[in-house]
């Protein structure tokens, strides 16, 4: 694993970026799943341009925060408000809230971009048509010009050669490169990722992580759920540690790694380091 | 009563049997392209969210699973007309047929619809996808492939179940040969012509569906060094004894 991070690691220049108004809001967000309780009053604002990794012990809720983000879960409690929209529910004077429909919250969807830990390709359609399927058929979008978009974002992920492709013919490593491209096909102002190298032999986990550190680069805002401190390290603006549904640090790269408030923070770090 | 082959021959070619092997024929066609309709749509009602559908759904799976063919048969074709609906003998044949083979595909498109990756659905959905959408370019696409194979059975099933619905008097391949049996007292010759003529149906229906299943069984894409397609059991098993 430090062998990984050292790779990426070098190439981190000190970023003080210009950072843009609030693009995801989350306030005192409840989440359970029957008795467990697995988000706890859970906040966190996310600026326009900001990279956030989020880190924490297997069943912290992690994956969950991410998903109530992109509303693949309901919320029991609290409110998530991403690209100006209150997410997934409709709010009268009174406060209350209904679930939207199911075109509502699609269409609130393609907002954001998700990638999965396992990748999640189109098995019967190949490169190209996992890229272009959303634009072209959910968006409306030209075919031609989608595809010129998608030949573009595979070169920028590395796999220009790859575009007819199936997914089954692709290692794992390539296979999350085209998830992201599919997902950047959308022209998403917010991008998540569920632990996108956790799957990966490690020999793959350096290509995707460039990928990503490109499009922070690019001023892309990013909430990367990952273990990959290199990643964190290269590219974050803050890091957050989640622990039994609560966020119980959260701290910009520096003082996440030297100067770590919380227990759970410390050890963690005494693990992967 | 000696075996006939001049009876046989005159049998099997007959106009009046060959009507029947007709009839056959498109029955089972139009009673499955109806009831896996309606088995579609009643898969989604125990797929949905919405309780009462969901309920409606497993009784109606229950009802039509639970009771013989036989006897939804005669009470569509006897019993309906007692209480104001009355159906011909076509009709009430195509509407049990039907009704009964719902129940089955039902079944048959739910476990294909779930046997496809959970996050598939995640993908689909997080691609702002409605789930209309979800379901034409993501998820069908690649229940069908599951499905094929016991749809292709259940075809087969049908070709042989049409038979019972002679006892509604409907003039099909059966009923045919029982009415040339008795009336040539040729009963062995008749029925082997009958069982001749379920053959050739059933054959003929399982080279189109082993070309059907050769289709959708293609992996996904270009074959290229995939090992993980799943190696037969019956074939790997013979290898094994050889
Ligand atoms: N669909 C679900 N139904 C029921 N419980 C769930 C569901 N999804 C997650 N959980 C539970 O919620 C808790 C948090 O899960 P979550 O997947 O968010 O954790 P995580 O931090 O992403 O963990 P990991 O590192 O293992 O991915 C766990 O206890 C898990 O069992
Ligand atoms: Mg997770």
């Amino acid at each position: 694993m430090t062998r990984m991070e050292a790779d990426v690691v070098p190439a981190a220049p000190a970023k003080p970026r210009e950072l843009g108004p609030p693009i995801v809001e989350i306030c005192n967000v409840e989440k359970r799943f029957g008795s467990n309780h697995v988000l706890r009053d859970v906040s966190l604002t996310v600026r326009r341009g900001e990279v956030v990794v989020i880190a924490g012990r297997s069943g912290s809720g992690k994956s969950t925060l991410l998903r109530c983000i992109d509303h693949l879960e309901t919320i029991e409690g609290g409110t998530i408000h991403a690209c100006g929209e209150l997410m997934g529910y409709r709010q009268d004077s009174m406060g209350k809230k209904t679930e939207l429909s199911d075109r509502r919250v699609a269409r609130q969807r393609r907002n954001m971009g998700m990638v999965f830990q396992s990748f999640n390709l189109f098995p019967h359609l190949n490169v190209l048509r996992n890229i272009t399927i959303s634009p072209v058929k959910i968006m409306g979008e030209d075919p031609a010009r989608a595809e010129a978009h998608a030949r573009e974002l595979l070169e920028r992920v590395g796999l220009p050669d790859k575009a007819e492709a199936y997914p089954s013919q692709l290692s794992g490593g390539q296979q999350q490169r085209v998830a992201i491209a599919r997902a950047l096909a959308m022209r998403p102002q917010v991008m998540l990722f569920d632990e996108p190298t956790s799957a990966l032999d490690p020999e793959m986990i350096s290509e995707v992580l460039d990928v990503m550190i490109d499009l922070s680069r690019q001023g892309m805002t990013m909430i990367v759920v990952t273990h990959e401190m290199g990643f964190a390290r290269a590219a974050a603006d803050r890091v957050l540690m989640m622990a039994d549904g609560v966020i119980v640090e959260d701290a910009p790269p520096e003082e996440f790694f030297t100067n770590p408030q919380s227990e759970h923070t410390r050890l963690f770090l005494s693990k992967i380091l | 009563m000696s075996w006939s082959w001049d009876h046989f021959m005159r049998f099997l070619f007959s106009d009046y049997m060959l009507h029947g092997v007709w009839t056959t024929i498109w029955l089972s066609i139009v009673a499955m392209v109806l009831g896996c309709s309606l088995g579609v749509v009643v898969a989604f009602m125990k797929m949905s969210k919405t309780w009462i559908l969901r309920q409606i759904a497993n009784a109606y799976i229950w009802v039509w699973r639970g009771t013989p063919l036989l006897v939804q048969m005669v009470i569509i074709y006897t019993v309906l007309p007692k209480v104001g609906i009355r159906l011909g003998v076509v009709e009430s044949a195509i509407v049990a047929l039907s009704l009964h083979e719902a129940a089955y595909f039902a079944e048959i498109v739910r476990s294909g619809v779930l046997s496809v990756n959970r996050g598939q659905k995640d993908a689909s959905r997080a691609l702002g996808m409605t789930w209309a959408q979800r379901m034409r370019y993501v998820i069908i696409p690649q229940a069908t492939r599951v499905i094929i194979p016991p749809l292709g059975n259940q075809f087969n099933l049908m070709i042989k179940t049409t038979s019972l619905a002679s006892v509604i008097s409907m003039e099909e391949l059966f009923r045919r040969t029982q009415q040339l049996a008795q009336l040539e007292f040729k009963v062995l010759e008749a029925y082997m012509c009958a069982a001749c003529w379920y053959l050739l149906m059933t054959t003929v229906w399982g080279l189109i569906q082993k070309q059907l299943e050769a289709h959708y069984d293609k992996p996904f894409g270009p074959v290229s060094d995939s090992s993980e397609k799943k190696s037969d059991p019956v074939l790997s098993g013979q290898a094994a004894q050889v």
